[in-house]
């Protein structure tokens, strides 16, 4: 640009009236809905934190050498002990008799497979934590292999529909039964169409005496095929139509969620997505997935009473009502 | 004390270093786009921009920019037929906003607080112009001169300033002391010369105006009654819709007391005069129309020229309009109007592709009535100016109003042939203004036209909540005998209600989405106002060019272009 900048911008990215947990100059993709998740999640929970990042895109995209985009204390755990690593800095700061916070952030490859058994311990123990798993749904940074968080039907390299298979073959993993078995006191899921309710659940995780568990709906462009611009239009019909269900827990039962006021058909969502495309083939398998992704997410929202009873301030539709002067987002 | 080794750390928020901005093939930015309402409005008011300052609690601002294209909103938010709200982006999602009761508010307001025009006081060497006629046109075209630094002659032939607004709209639609309250506050503006019973080519001539003036605007409307071409025999006291209509308006009665009228014409004049005629304890009043009801749906060229809400409130008030029917001949006895012969007609195409009215044999009826009045509409008066006028209107460049074939001479309002609202009144005059200011500069004049309005797909719906409009009340028809106004207006929570509504169509609403929304951090909040009218800025050496912003902007304020 030839012109004058109008303001300057590094007096002005100082004096952001939000705290930046996650600097500019991080090298995620275009629409990376992850790198948006970090970012709302650490305004919400800075500044006074740790957190320990497993092995990941995450810790990748924020850390090239010698550089960080982070501005909060933050440790690259390996793959699978983010949770064992968190568990051990918060007994430290425990020991030391300091109030700082600690995170654990994973992917779902970190969460769900790679890192379950530290994660289990770190809930069972009982450590004052908040883990937060950024669901991007496979295994991203290493070429989208499949996860156990994979949906039901999704391509990834793992995965690749052909004669035998339609994309991948299990269902995705129901992480949020595992984690209520642990009884933990909080637990919720959470998306990046949603960010003042994402960051409510973050403040309330921190609030929170003992293990926490958050799960952010994470959409990546790269891996599930979609323009880097609709990651926010992605999520939200995730949510729409029952896919996602966003969700609190208490000591493993069922507190809240984010009704649906219109449950929107699952074609809306997967047809944006190329990991989906196969389903829309005219043939008879394509057909009976598409049925069966329908009936999966019908499930979630027979299981959680997801469906509204009318139009609320809190529900698909009114969380994300803006006003003029950005009151909405605070 | 452990050392850790470079590299196995770094200092935070290092990545500033690295500019990821240079991946970007689209940027992302601020473009304000007008919306519908802006780009139907006759007037060219731009309802967003003053919807804002309402919402905001900003009355005065929201008034001074109504103001800014037009100084008569009480008149118009009574009388206009609002195009804005047919237009409006919200009306595709839930219900149009109630615009022309905010604008009528506002007017209402400025008159109750005294708020003054934001117009400067002329110096005396101001340049001098000079418009002829008081009417919407004419007023709007003083209005936007003062505005422009300009000295305004204004002469008015009549004893009181308003034209039309002031002879022929009923008072049940625009109450007296309204119209006398907004006149009066215009009038009183510092460099005007209102001259009243000031005839052109009476009291003075085009030419001595042309002498001691830069420019002219003429805006005499059409006052001169059409002669009913009928090859049939008419009545010798034969009175036409007009100057019965203005003859109530002055006076509140009407000459005769007829059991039954038959009114032939469908424009506001017709439309409205029946309406009087009920009032006036007319038991059947009947229209003739060679077009239909005006409804959506109807093409505009099979339509009734009088506006859609008119025409209800007369179906509403027991007025029986024939459409599709004209007059074969009127059945006399004597002197008196006994009745009519009807027949059903229509335009159709012929072979050569223009639109006929064809009269359909076989299908004549006849309607027993006591009076007949043509309302077939007026042409252009033109004392004083007569070589400018061309079958009966004047002919104008559509954009500036200059008339065709002279330089220095410009003219709107119903004197065009297109033209028959207050609002497009308005903008004739308002248009007519910039255009002699820049003739007076020697300034080109660039063809003009309305804005292009962005798109309701342009928008992102996501982020709005569906709210039922403000709806103000209406006299039920029962009860509409009398002057008293039919429509009541907005409250001021039903004004800031519509406000709230209002999606702000390519503006910025700063809802902090784009912010908040922005994976890289690349969006900075300001805490002025940037100086692209947003709150937000860019920051180009790291934004990716993701375009969530854009996708994600509720108003489509923010566009991707290639780099």
């Amino acid at each position: 640009m030839n012109e004058q900048p109008l303001h300057d911008l590094d007096t002005l990215r100082a004096r952001q009236p939000r705290f930046r947990g996650l600097e500019s100059g991080h090298r995620a993709c275009q629409g990376c809905g992850e790198a948006l998740a970090a970012r709302l999640t650490t305004e919400a929970a800075g500044p006074d934190v740790v957190i320990a990042n497993a092995t990941g895109c995450l810790e990748v995209f924020t850390t090239p050498w010698p550089q960080s985009a982070w501005r909060l204390p933050w440790i690259h755990s390996v793959f699978g002990n983010t949770a064992a690593v968190a568990a051990g800095m918060e007994a430290a700061l425990k020991q030391q008799g300091r109030a700082t916070q600690v995170l654990a952030f994973a992917g779902d490859g970190g969460t769900f497979d790679i890192g379950f058994q530290a994660l289990s311990g770190m809930m069972e123990r009982g450590h004052d934590v908040l883990f937060v798993c950024f669901d991007n749904e496979a295994y991203m940074n290493t070429g989208v292999q499949r996860s156990g968080s994979t949906p039901h039907a999704a391509m990834t390299t793992t995965s690749p529909p052909g004669e035998l298979r339609m994309g991948k073959r299990h269902m995705k993993k129901d992480i949020l039964s595992i984690i209520a078995a642990h009884h933990i006191p909080y637990a919720a899921t959470a998306s990046v169409a949603y960010p003042s309710d994402l960051r409510k659940k973050v403040r309330r995780a921190m609030d929170t005496e003992g293990a926490s568990f958050l799960q952010i709906h994470s959409p990546c462009p790269l891996g599930w095929g979609h323009d880097g611009a609709k990651t926010i239009e992605v999520a939200r019909l995730a949510v729409q139509t029952g896919l996602f269900p966003v969700i609190e827990m208490e000591r493993g039962e069922l507190i809240g969620t984010l009704p649906i006021r219109e449950p929107r058909p699952v074609s809306d969502y997967l047809k944006l997505q190329n990991r989906f495309r196969h389903l829309f083939a005219s043939e008879y398998r394509a057909r009976k997935e598409l049925e069966h992704l329908q009936a999966i997410a019908n499930r979630n929202i027979e299981r959680f009473e997801l469906r509204g009873v009318g139009p609320e301030t809190y529900d698909t539709e009114g969380a994300d009502t803006v006003h003029r002067g950005g009151d909405r987002w605070a | 004390m452990i050392q850790i080794p470079p590299g196995a750390f770094a200092r935070p928020g290092t990545s500033l270093e690295f500019k990821t901005g240079t991946w970007r093939a689209d940027r992302p930015v601020h473009q304000r786009r007008a919306a519908p309402c802006h780009s139907a409005c006759p007037a060219g008011e731009d309802a967003q921009a003053y919807l804002a300052k309402v919402e905001l609690g900003d009355m005065r601002g929201a008034w001074e920019t109504v103001v800014a294209a037009n100084p008569l909103p009480a008149i118009t938010g009574r009388v206009c037929h609002h195009p804005c709200e047919s237009a409006c982006n919200r009306a595709y999602y839930d219900e149009s906003i109630t615009i022309h009761g905010v604008e009528r508010f506002l007017g209402d307001e400025a008159l109750r607080q005294g708020w003054s025009y934001p117009v400067p006081i002329p110096s005396a060497e101001a340049p001098r112009m000079a418009v002829v006629g008081s009417g919407p046109a004419g007023l709007a075209a003083a209005y936007h001169l003062l505005r422009g630094g300009c000295r305004v002659t204004l002469i008015e032939a009549m004893p009181a300033a308003g034209g039309t607004v002031r002879t022929a709209i009923p008072h049940y639609r625009l109450p007296p002391d309204v119209l006398e309250q907004e006149l009066d506050h215009m009038l009183a503006l510092p460099g005007l010369d209102f001259r009243l019973r000031t005839q052109l080519g009476r009291d003075v001539s085009l030419e001595e105006l042309r002498a001691d003036h830069e420019a002219v605007f003429l805006g005499p409307g059409r006052r001169k009654g059409r002669e009913w071409s009928a090859d049939f025999a008419v009545p010798g006291n034969l009175r036409t819709g007009l100057q019965l209509l203005e003859a109530w308006v002055a006076g509140g009665t009407l000459p005769e007391q007829p059991r039954s009228v038959a009114i032939v014409g469908g424009g506001n004049t017709a439309v409205d005069l029946a309406r009087v005629l009920r009032r006036e304890g007319v038991d059947q009043v009947h229209l003739i129309s060679h077009q239909r009801v005006p409804a959506p749906g109807v093409p505009a060229d099979d339509a009734m020229r009088a506006t859609y809400r008119e025409v209800s409130q007369a179906l509403e008030e027991g007025v029986t309009i024939h459409e599709h029917r004209g007059v074969r001949r009127l059945i006399l006895r004597g002197e008196r109007v006994v009745g009519m012969e009807l027949v059903h007609m229509k335009k159709l195409e012929d072979a050569d592709g223009r639109l006929r009215r064809v009269a359909f044999e076989g299908t004549e009826t006849v309607l027993h009535v006591d009076q007949v009045i043509p309302a077939i509409g007026q042409d252009v008066d033109g004392m004083g100016f007569e070589s400018l006028v061309r079958r009966g209107y004047m002919e104008v460049e559509p954009w500036w109003g200059t008339v065709n074939g002279q330089s220095g001479i410009f003219s709107g309002g119903d004197a065009r042939s297109d033209h028959g609202t207050v609002s497009e009144a308005v903008g004739d005059g308002r248009r007519a203004a910039a255009a002699m200011l820049r003739y007076r500069a020697g300034k080109q004049l660039e063809p003009g036209a309305a804005p292009e309005p962005i798109p309701y797909s342009d928008l992102n719906l996501s982020y709005f909540e569906s709210a039922p409009a403000s709806k103000e009340p209406v006299l039920p028809p029962e009860q509409r005998l009398g002057l008293e106004e039919i429509e009541g207006g907005l409250q001021a929570n039903a004004v800031r209600h519509e406000a709230h509504r209002c999606l702000s169509c390519g503006d910025c609403l700063a809802c902090d989405n784009c912010w908040t929304l922005c994976p890289d951090q690349s969006v900075l909040k300001t805490r002025e106002v940037a100086a692209d009218g947003s709150h937000y800025v860019f920051d180009y050496d790291f934004c990716k060019g993701c375009g969530i912003c854009a996708h994600e902007c509720p108003t489509g304020y923010i566009r991707m272009i290639p780099e």
